[in-house]
């Protein structure tokens, strides 16, 4: 026994001794590192994407609308946008009885209450980064298939496609021309689904997540000593910012661009991030081709991350002015123009969770609450809201595997309906 | 090793009065303020800081001497003889004293760090100060160069080699001085730096504009936080393995540190060529990580007196990801611009 342990102390005592040594790195050895040419380390072409599949069932018969729901325009009188069950907000279902709507309508996956699989999005981004130039160019091209009778039909849509010219290298400064993403608030930053923290977009993503045809550039200037920055990113397009299912986005109907930008405040702590900014818009309504009518927005957001907790919100307030020509939406032709106002904000509450291996990179548990009233003049108001909860899990940084919970709830001006969904989203991004 | 030093040095001398008699305030303006806006540059920086701090020890020890603080300047210039490549006539003059200071002192002069430099001494050739003699004496040690190949289209640069015993442990590295990383036109130079197991380095903006230099390569995560052009923030590392570098301003910047827990690591040029001084011969597996690779290399090599050059290779079938996460983690998009 005590030669056992004297065996063991021996080995111990080397195993501490091998533990403990400590070389010194050789003179010399230590090389000054690797710097790649400037034009070498840049990947002059780049593709890359995602693809989104998920699983979703919607309570009810998938829709906003009542069957009982007698009163016209009937997307006037609910919310058609609350069912929603993918990152491009497509609902579950509309109406599909034929009564008469006036093209407020989302795009529809056509799944009623049926739970289902659903192929969401296949997308692909192309970045061309001349060497040695300040330009760089990206195009974003996404199918949509739709194979359900009762959805929209399946699409192939060139999302954006623009230029981006940096003059400066000691300057902040990006002009931008083409097809892009709207500049107004913040949710635009992540309206794709491998971006998106959840799954579905806010009630109010549809006035403020639109892409544009036009210019726009971006500046931002650092203030030292306060750890913070100014930002101004400034468009003029063709469509405000709103998206391409309530309103035509590449083509200005009356001629005139719509004006929108978005002034930001950042102040970058160590472990702390605060984001805060206030948004604008004006210009012609770009869903009537004659009249004086404007449209007008202005919002406000914030977005605070500290120590894993993430905090953001948006509020809005935008007003359509009426005009007595049709109304030409992005999927089809309505009757009516009318005057209409619609004042919301959603918050959204997340918390990562320390833990990740090699792996899980990431788990995310969040809660978002919306808020919408909505006015069409004329028409009584409607006011709804909706309680989402999910969680997010990302592994080996190229899969995201999802699930959402929504509650909908009508407050006034429509009938109570069952209209909550279950949706899951899986995003395998290339 | 000039950071260890640095902080022996405040640690032997205490405060400084500030008196120019004392010789010793020299020390505190480390690490210099040498600009440093391209990769040989850095070179030329560490060779300036290290004769900085040699006269600093020079200087500091002499002072004490003449005020009899004997343990003082016995320590400084103890200091001074465990330089590496310490040149032969600084070490003749100093030595003498160092012997005399401690013994004066108080302590033995076997204290005296021995000899670690000779006129005749391969320049190659490193002496392992911190073995026992008696290993030391049973090593040989030896200079590996070869050529790294693969990468995939970005080619080798940037690999970094590592030496680990095929059987036992590895020795642990001594951190021997402060590394540098400059941010400069939205870049990292270096792209790509190996630095041994608990090194300091520093990151330096030398733009016009703020950086925000950050990592959420786990576990060496860390954020500096925003600092403004010509500050620089320092981050010691004490964990092995890659660490990207990120900026959370500008979500084009990307760098690489690479954290090695062996002293024996080199590093390949754009052409794949790397050395490694000072591995003593016996049998090794090498590591070979790029940051293009998805996995690193490994293979079992021979190192002997005779042997020839290495020839390694690594993948290359790393993509780059979609997007570049902020230091919150949330994906940023590249298109942007901001």
């Amino acid at each position: 026994m005590s030669r056992l342990l004297f065996c063991a102390t021996l080995l111990l005592g080397a195993f501490a001794s091998a533990q403990d040594e400590v070389v010194e790195v050789p003179e010399g050895s230590e090389s000054d590192g690797y710097t790649p040419d400037e034009a070498q380390a840049a990947e002059p072409v780049r593709l890359t994407g995602y693809l989104d599949v998920g699983f979703a069932k919607a309570t009810g018969n998938g829709s906003s609308f009542l069957p009982s729901d007698g009163r016209v325009p009937l997307d006037y009188g609910s919310d058609a946008f609350a069912p929603a069950v993918n990152s491009r907000g497509e609902v579950a279902s509309t109406d599909a009885t034929g009564r008469f709507t006036n093209g407020f309508l989302p795009r529809s996956v056509g799944l009623g209450s049926r739970p289902s699989f659903l192929l969401n999005t296949f997308s692909t981004d192309v970045r061309v980064q001349p060497r040695s130039l300040p330009l760089f160019l990206f195009a974003r091209v996404q199918v949509m298939p739709r194979f359900s009778a009762s959805g929209d039909a399946t699409r192939l849509e060139l999302q954006q496609a623009f230029a981006r010219y940096s003059p400066f290298k000691a300057h902040e400064l990006a002009v931008f021309l083409g097809r892009f993403d709207s500049v107004f608030g913040i949710e635009y930053l992540e309206t794709e689904a491998n971006l998106r923290l959840g799954i579905t977009p806010s009630l109010l993503a549809r006035y403020t997540t639109g892409q544009g045809l036009g210019a726009k550039a971006f500046y931002r200037v650092q203030v030292p000593g306060l750890w913070s920055a100014f930002s101004l990113n400034a468009a003029a397009t063709t469509n405000g910012t709103r998206i391409e299912a309530l309103v035509p986005v590449s083509q200005s109907l009356t001629g005139v661009v719509v004006g929108s930008a978005r002034l930001g405040y950042e102040l970058n702590l160590q472990k702390v991030q605060v984001k805060a900014g206030v948004s604008g818009l004006y210009g012609p309504r770009n869903d009537v081709k004659a009249g004086p009518a404007r449209q007008l927005a202005f919002a406000g957001d914030l977005r605070v991350t500290a120590f894993g907790v993430s905090l953001a919100g948006e509020v809005l307030r935008l007003i359509d002015e009426p005009s007595a020509s049709a109304k030409f939406t992005g999927t089809t032709v309505g009757e009516l123009a009318t005057g209409f106002d619609v004042t919301g904000g959603w918050v959204r509450l997340g918390y990562t969770l320390p833990v990740t291996t090699p792996a899980l990179t990431s788990a995310t548990l969040y809660g978002r609450y919306d808020h919408r009233r909505g006015h069409f003049v004329g028409f009584p108001t409607l006011v709804t809201d909706r309680f989402t909860l999910g969680a997010r899990v990302d592994v080996y940084e190229v899969l995201a595997l999802k699930a959402e919970l929504l509650l909908n709830r009508e407050l006034a001006g429509a009938p109570t309906v069952d209209n909550d969904v279950f949706t899951s989203s899986v995003v395998f991004t290339w | 090793m000039m950071h260890a030093l640095a902080v022996v040095l405040l640690v032997a001398g205490g405060k400084p009065q500030g008196s120019k008699d004392a010789g010793v305030g020299l020390g505190e303006q480390a690490p210099l303020e040498v600009l440093v806006k391209a990769p040989e540059e850095l070179g030329y920086k560490a060779v300036t800081e290290r004769q900085y701090l040699l006269v600093t020890l020079l200087v500091g020890a002499k002072a004490a001497w003449d005020r009899q603080a004997w343990d003082e300047a016995a320590t400084k210039w103890e200091a001074a003889l465990r330089l590496p490549a310490l040149p032969a006539e600084v070490e003749s003059a100093v030595r003498p004293f160092a012997t005399a200071a401690r013994e004066r002192a108080g302590g033995k002069a076997s204290s005296v760090p021995p000899l670690t430099a000779s006129p005749e001494a391969n320049p190659t050739s490193v002496t392992i100060t911190m073995e026992p003699p008696e290993l030391k004496e049973k090593k040989q040690l030896v200079e590996v160069s070869g050529t790294v190949q693969g990468g995939g289209t970005h080619g080798p640069g940037g690999a970094v080699v590592i030496f680990r015993r095929a059987s036992g442990s590895t020795p642990k590295p001594k951190a021997a001085r402060v590394r540098a990383v400059v941010q400069k036109d939205k870049r990292f130079v270096p792209h790509v730096l190996a630095v041994p197991l608990g090194a300091t380095v520093e990151f330096r903006n030398d733009d016009d504009f703020f950086h925000n230099v950050f990592s959420i390569s786990k576990p060496n995560d860390f954020d500096l936080g925003l600092y403004k052009s010509g500050a620089q923030r320092e981050q010691v590392f004490n964990t092995p393995g890659p660490v990207q570098l990120l900026c959370n301003i500008h979500s084009s910047m990307n760098g690489w540190l690479f954290v090695s827990d062996s002293p024996w690591f080199g590093q390949a040029n754009a052409q794949g060529k790397f050395t490694v001084k000072g591995v003593p011969v016996g049998e090794w597996e090498v590591e070979v990580w790029h940051e293009w690779a998805n996995q690193s290399s490994k293979q079992t090599v021979t190192v002997s007196a005779s042997m020839g050059e290495l020839s390694l290779s690594v993948e290359g079938d790393r993509r780059a990801p979609a997007f570049v996460p902020d230091k919150a983690g949330k994906p940023r998009q590249p298109q942007l611009g901001y």
